[in-house]
């Protein structure tokens, strides 16, 4: 499905990273891998570091961090918000929303829209259309759309493969109108036959919580999980990104009238270093165009790697100018999105360390 | 990458597969599931390696089919044609 969003842009975009860091290299005799294996595991996936939040840390706090430094520094104010959409597969509650959580903990104006919606991969993207969207009925000028995620929660940590490539992370973008036409291109494709591929199979109202779906399994050596815990079919996701992602790029880049070399930066979601790389090699994209340390770095976050990785790798290009850009977020779903857009110049773009107050 | 009508060399294939399992060498009678190192990113490295040097994607309900190595080998080759 393709959409052309005109007088809209992106004016900032704040990551949260919590500041508990752990290493690969401390933490892999929780793994019981051998040393051997953990070589090779940590080469693979070029692991090194990620950040996990703690135990009493919700996906929220780290974005109601984000913006309340947002609302300090004065690039926005509170009177200027229209929206407050919250993209996440960790709330605070079943009921009520978290938007809403998050809009009465920083005593915003009622005049206002919550929206929460569930997504991963592809919800940077999916949240980033309800914004353009959003703007065309709201009272006040600005959308902020919150990115977070502690899906760490979701697995054991002693799964040897999911957690240690796994990361906590938030993200505020502020989305406003702009009276240049900047038309910002997109694509969207969902495919809900293959939701299976990812899930948490027990624990909502399908498969309820029962001492059954907590019960811990090895399903495979060192991959211990329940039925409550984070699922994928590694096999399947990789043959989606290789069969379904590289023919969505062609798409868009033909649709924005655009090639390979007049897009600077190709930002895409960060599921795993090795899959990026597989990636990037099949659609002939150079490296140097394609950033991929965002798990060494901090681990997948969810749909925080694309706002994270903006933040991580080009800070001073984006607070000076303008990006052409691809963006694309594909995974639980299946749902797989891409957009061309001129990114820049942003208000602020930076990282901060999560402090709890 | 590309795709050719070229039979496929069976001793190379078998050499990139010794070199996933970390390995001397494989016999196409070997099990694949007897190999300590035979895991699931073992097989997300054999995906990778047939979509790259053979051009062919190999979906997860046909990986988990495969039994031995010359089974791997015959699903990587029937897909190139």
């Amino acid at each position: 499905m393709k959409s052309i969003f005109k007088n809209r842009k992106i004016s900032s975009i704040v990551s949260i990273v919590p500041k508990e860091e752990y290493r690969f290299d401390d933490e892999y005799p929780i793994f019981k891998l051998t040393p051997d294996k953990a070589k090779r595991f940590k080469k693979m996936m070029s692991l090194d570091r990620h950040r996990i939040a703690a135990p009493d840390v919700c996906s929220s706090d780290l974005c109601q961090y984000g913006l309340q430094h947002l609302l300090n520094e004065g690039t926005l104010k509170k009177e200027e918000i229209g929206a407050l959409i919250f993209v996440s597969q960790t709330p605070d509650y079943i009921i009520p929303p978290t938007s809403n959580v998050i809009q009465g903990k920083l005593s915003l104006g009622r005049e206002m829209i919550c929206l929460d919606i569930n997504q991963g991969c592809s919800g940077f993207l999916l949240g980033l259309i309800q914004a353009f969207l959003l703007l065309e009925i709201a009272a006040l000028p600005k959308v902020v759309l919150l990115n977070g995620d502690t899906c760490s929660k979701q697995i054991d940590k002693c799964n040897r493969i999911s957690y240690p490539l796994t990361g906590d992370a938030g993200s505020v973008t502020v989305i406003e109108r702009c009276e240049t036409e900047n038309p910002i291109y997109a694509d969207v494709k969902n495919d809900g036959s293959r939701h299976k591929a990812i899930m948490i199979p027990a624990g909502g109202y399908r498969t309820p919580s029962t001492p059954e779906t907590l019960k811990l399994r090895e399903v495979e050596e060192g991959v211990i999980q329940s039925q409550q815990h984070f699922h994928m079919d590694g096999a399947a996701i990789f043959s989606f990104t290789m069969e379904d992602v590289p023919p969505q790029i062609d798409e868009i880049l033909a649709f924005s009238g655009d090639t390979r070399e007049s897009i600077e930066h190709f930002l895409f979601h960060q599921p795993n270093p090795f899959i990026l790389k597989q990636m990037a090699d099949k659609m002939r994209i150079p490296p140097e165009k394609l950033p991929n340390n965002v798990v060494s770095l901090y681990g997948n976050c969810s749909s925080v790697t694309i706002p994270l990785n903006i933040a991580l790798n080009y800070r001073e290009p984006l607070l000076q100018g303008s990006r052409r850009v691809c963006l694309s977020g594909f995974g639980v779903g299946l749902s797989w999105i891409s957009m061309v857009m001129n990114l820049g110049p942003l208000d602020v773009c930076k990282i901060v360390e999560y402090e709890s107050t | 990458m590309s795709k050719t009508n070229k039979s496929m060399d069976k001793t190379e294939f078998y050499q990139r597969l010794a070199e996933i399992l970390d390995i001397e060498d494989i016999k196409p009678e070997n099990v694949l599931k007897e190999y300590d190192q035979w895991d699931s990113l073992a097989i997300l490295s054999v995906l990778a390696m047939a979509d790259s040097k053979y051009g062919v994607t190999i979906r997860a309900d046909e990986i988990r089919q495969v039994v031995t190595a010359a089974d791997l080998a015959a699903l990587v080759e029937a897909k190139r044609k």
